[in-house]
């Protein structure tokens, strides 16, 4: 592949952005879905309904997104993220319609665990994450996935509510 | 140029289709500007209805069988009009779950599936709509609602595949408008301050109005989809209230005097 088609690549891709929705899922996308269905059977164990809708993407090292959802008081929600690498470390973090950081219950496992870690509040980013949150609001949230590792990390990002 | 081909994915992948907020950090606080450039994305930022049903179950034990409505037409000849219609039948379904009432969850079903099939797209549905109806049959209601929310997403796939992407936003709001009206309903009749804060929904009704402007002129200048627009400003107001300040017991019966007209409207044969 020669630098100038690598070059021309790049700016097509940046005008086509909007497009990329209409490609297939990616092996990598659907490996991080597959990674985070394992993490939702626990919710749904525990008596969580799974939205039947998530957002995937990909983020640059270092890099962040936010996705806004709305969300009902008295309803109990997990959000949880996933990427198939290992090696890949994110964070999740909700935030309020002000944008104000919210408290949420923490939950973060290595995918290549075979045992379930206990919530951990210094477990900020690994390559599953969850965050569990009981709105006293209705309204719109803000769900931040951030990438602290130095590598691309292709995510799946789910949510739960009972 | 298969290797050509997977650059280029992962290329757009990397680049995102939204804008990336600033590098990561536990961030106390977004700015404006990032809450703004937040991803919507349908099937995410919307709710299902069943996700408003579920709410308002902790704030009361409402007798869902007195929100259901008469059959509706399902012989329309507008697309619009089908589907929004047919989210309204979807919510409608969520509404028979959490009265655990199959025969009118069978019902429901079939309705979903003719006007499905108006919409040429009844083949991945009708498989569906089988499920649906063993579940019923069966009493499964927790698996019934997963049922009605990969029914709505099989709708909006099979919209998508056939070119009909601009009526998924139809879908959605249909169902939105009628998950709203029968939650109000209830509510204004069984009245109280925490179940009056559910309907606090600004940013779902924003998001939809703006998908409608945004439609596509031949599907927007629709009799029907043009005039429901202003007066989804006006609901907009009524359900956008601070978060201190639920409405009244007055303000809840016009939230659902203002959706059931609505609803009259996209049911009402043209």
């Amino acid at each position: 592949m020669s630098p100038f088609l690598l070059r021309a690549l790049l700016i097509a891709s940046l005008a086509l952005g909007p497009a990329r929705a209409a490609f297939a899922e990616s092996d990598a996308e659907v490996a991080a879905h597959r990674s985070i269905l394992d993490l939702a059977g626990a919710f749904t164990n525990d008596g969580f309904k799974l939205r039947d809708g998530d957002y995937t993407g990909t983020l640059l090292p270092g890099k962040s997104v936010v996705i806004q959802v709305n969300l009902y008081a008295g309803n109990q929600y997990w959000f949880a993220v996933s990427t198939a690498d290992s090696k890949s470390a994110l964070s999740i973090n909700l935030y309020d319609e002000t944008g104000n950081l919210l408290k949420t219950e923490p939950f973060a496992t290595q995918a290549d665990s075979t045992v379930k870690q206990p919530p951990d509040p210094d477990a900020t980013a690994t390559n599953r994450a969850a965050a569990g949150f009981a709105p006293d609001l209705s309204g719109p949230y803000y769900v931040r996935i951030a990438n602290s590792s130095s590598l691309p990390a292709t995510f799946c990002l789910i949510y739960s509510y009972k | 140029m298969i290797v050509g081909r997977r650059i280029l994915m992962a290329v757009l992948a990397l680049t995102g289709t939204h804008a990336w907020a600033a590098p990561d950090a536990i961030l106390s606080q977004l700015s404006p500007a990032t809450l703004a450039q937040a991803v919507k994305q349908d099937n995410f930022t919307v709710p299902t209805p069943g996700e408003l049903l579920a709410a308002l179950n902790k704030v009361g034990k409402p007798n869902w069988q007195a929100q259901y409505r008469p059959p509706i037409p399902t012989a329309y000849t507008s697309r619009p009009q089908i589907a929004l219609n047919l989210g309204g039948l979807i919510a409608d379904g969520y509404i028979a779950v959490e009265a655990e009432d199959s025969q009118q969850v069978k019902n429901i079903g079939k309705d979903i599936m003719t006007l499905a099939k108006t919409l040429g797209i009844s083949e991945t549905v009708l498989r569906r709509g089988k499920t649906i109806e063993d579940f019923a049959e069966n009493n499964e209601w927790s698996t019934l609602k997963e049922e009605l929310e990969a029914t709505q997403n099989e709708v909006k796939l099979a919209m998508d595949e056939q070119h009909d992407e601009e009526l998924t936003t139809l879908v959605s709001l249909g169902g939105w408008i009628r998950g709203t009206e029968a939650v109000s309903g209830w509510i204004a009749n069984n009245y109280t301050e925490p179940a009056a804060r559910l309907l606090r929904q600004p940013a779902i009704i924003d998001l939809l109005r703006s998908r409608l402007l945004a439609l596509p002129p031949r599907t927007r200048e629709d009799s029907l989809v043009k005039g429901l627009n202003p007066r989804l400003k006006s609901l907009q107001d009524m359900v956008s209230f601070p978060p201190g300040q639920p409405p009244t017991q007055a303000d809840v019966k016009r939230i659902n005097d203002n959706a059931a007209d609505l609803i009259q409207s996209i049911t009402s044969k043209r």
